[in-house]
């Protein structure tokens, strides 16, 4: 069939070389085919390679014999061991002297090991991008430009990092790159770095992150990108911000009460030497200060027991307008000690509504003494006015304290519920906006603020006349 | 009778003025009192006191900023002065431990020991 010196060639090539005829009969098999798949001249191919009885689907042979052209196809087979190998065959047409094909020459070449080792890197690329999806951190892959050439799943749901976006533009919602930037810097020196950011999620929370980057290397050694890896720590430096501000608290109070203490003092000292003296004016001074200042404890003790008390309104069905009343009947006094311009308009016939009464009392004092206080410590005007409003609406009750005093600012406005902060310097706790806002939502109500520096503040307290059953329980107050 | 030595209270509290105000004019001292560091400035600038009680934390000019003025201006440096405050003890450290700032004369806490105030105003103004 092959004549020498091609015979040779023939059987010395290290791969499978078979010749078909047109019933796909192996007419001869090289030295190598011989020694994995037996003496088999005369016999089917599909019978010695696939152990078939009929024809392959994709017959690489069959094709060529059509066509006249080559064929190439990946197979897998079993060897006459009973081994699993990966076959690469090419097949080429052998044609006699009027171009006919009379036989179709195919070569087999055995891939198996790199067939192995291609799957033993599909599967471990697979794995590292499983890892690279799945790892809760924020994981992203930046260019010099500081764009994300890739963003794991994590990064890409919180953040909606998406690749060609700049990284500052993404978390940060800058324009300008930070400054440091610790993937700049790890592009510049090729070492890690790590830094503590306060990104800023797709929803807008604000997520605080310890971020790690590490360069990415070719392998010529060349930096071609950096890889970023972040850790949402927002829990731990909440708990953080919890035990600084108990700590403020702590202080805040303790501060407090020396002075209410000193003020105590300072009555009894009036009281007893008014007595030892017989001096009446002295006697009468030193007692309504002593009666102030218990007072003023008994305020800073019941607001603390609110604090610490897991409390559940004791609802009961009240008339607004005797709240209301009651509220500008304790409060006038203690405005016009200082001058202050205290009006009421109230709505006469504002109705009924479920709530706490003591509650709403201590919200609605609250809201009145920061209203005096905004105005005692505001000397840029000559007057001040604060103004209680009521009024009923068919659903709900609204309540409204406003004043001329100092105003607040936006930082002041946007954390004026929070736990421990106060704009008082040291003659506030923190406390009593905060328990105001939770009495207000325990009722299935909400305070709004309307304040501008300078000029003064509205605050107005809208509370349903039942509150929903699921509002009824409120949490820490 | 020598004129009295006249003492200036500072302090936000109207209380705790009244309380020392009284307590020290029993011990024969005349007294002055201002609500928050302006005021005191514009007491001392008035008629300079022989010495000073001062409150630390108050809403207005806080006590530090006129502690820091009246102990930098030759005019008033050596009027003594007495830290009353609530305030911890850290602060003590802490005002003592600048050395722009000379240490004030004299350091009392809330609530107050009277016998601790009077021998301490008496040691300071002879």
């Amino acid at each position: 069939m092959i004549d020498n010196p091609y015979k040779n060639y023939f059987e010395m090539m290290p791969a499978y070389l078979t010749i078909l005829d047109r019933d796909l009969r192996i007419v001869e098999a090289n030295e190598r085919f011989r020694q994995d798949f037996g003496d088999c001249e005369g016999r089917y191919c599909f019978q010695i390679n696939q152990h078939r009885s009929e024809r392959c689907e994709h017959c690489p042979a069959e094709r060529t014999f059509r066509d006249g052209l080559p064929h190439g196809i990946e197979e897998k087979f079993i060897n006459h061991l009973g081994n699993e190998i990966f076959l690469l065959i090419y097949t080429t047409a052998i044609t006699n002297e009027a171009g006919e094909i009379i036989h179709v020459m195919k070569m087999a070449t055995d891939i198996t090991e790199i067939k192995l080792l291609q799957n033993q890197i599909r599967d471990s690329r697979e794995r590292y991008r499983q890892l690279f999806e799945e790892v809760p951190c924020y994981i992203s892959i930046q260019d010099s430009d500081l764009r994300i050439v890739e963003a794991n799943r994590r990064l890409r749901e919180d953040f909606g990092a998406l690749p060609g976006a700049k990284c500052h533009q993404t978390y940060m919602h800058r324009t300008e790159p930070c400054v440091p930037c610790i993937v700049k810097q790890t592009f510049g020196d090729g070492q890690i770095h790590q830094s503590e950011e306060v990104m800023t999620s797709q929803k807008g929370d604000h997520v605080n992150v310890l971020v790690y980057t590490a360069p990415v290397r070719n392998a010529e050694g060349q930096i071609k990108n950096v890889i970023e890896m972040g850790t949402n720590i927002t829990q731990i430096r909440q708990l953080q911000s919890q035990l600084t501000s108990l700590g403020l608290i702590i202080s805040s109070i303790s501060h407090g009460i020396k002075g209410l203490l000193t003020s105590l003092d300072g009555g009894v000292y009036l009281v007893n030497t008014g007595l030892a003296k017989n001096d009446r004016a002295r006697f009468e001074q030193g007692w309504k200060m002593v009666e102030r200042n218990i007072t003023r404890i008994r305020r800073m003790v019941l607001d603390l027991l609110y604090y610490a008390k897991d409390r559940v309104p004791d609802l009961e069905r009240i008339p607004a307008l005797a709240v209301a009343e009651e509220v500008c009947e304790v409060m006038r006094g203690k405005a016009a000690e200082i001058g202050i311009d205290f009006r009421w308009e109230i709505d006469r016939n504002p109705g009924d509504f479920e709530a706490d009464s003591k509650a709403i009392r201590s919200l609605l004092v609250n809201l009145v003494e920061n209203a005096i206080d905004a105005c005692r410590v505001d000397k840029k005007k000559n007057a001040h006015q604060v103004r209680i409003g009521l009024k009923g609406y068919p659903e709900y009750i609204e309540f409204e304290v406003e004043d001329n005093g100092i105003g607040m600012d936006q930082e002041t406005r946007e954390r004026a519920f929070t736990l421990f902060f106060s704009s008082k310097r040291g003659s506030g706790t923190g406390l009593g906006l905060f328990i105001s806002n939770k009495i207000a939502q325990a009722h299935g109500g909400e305070i709004k603020i309307e304040s501008e520096l300078n000029k003064g503040t509205r605050m107005i307290v809208k509370l349903p006349r039942k509150p929903p059953t699921t509002g009824t329980k409120a949490p820490n107050v | 009778m020598p004129n009295p030595k006249r003492i200036l209270i500072v302090d936000d509290e109207p209380d705790i003025r009244t309380y020392l105000s009284t307590l020290l004019g029993d011990q024969g001292y005349e007294t002055l009192q201002a609500k928050d560091g302006e005021e005191a400035m514009q007491k001392v600038q008035a008629g300079p006191p022989d010495l000073i009680t001062l409150d630390i934390s108050m809403p207005e000019k806080s006590g530090i900023r006129f502690f820091r003025e009246m102990k930098t201006d030759d005019r008033w440096k050596h009027i003594p002065i007495i830290i009353v405050t609530g305030v911890s003890e850290d602060f003590k450290k802490f005002i003592s431990s600048r050395h722009q700032v000379p240490a004030p004369e004299g350091f009392v806490s809330k609530p107050i020991n009277q016998e601790e105030i009077m021998n301490l105003v008496h040691s300071l103004i002879k």
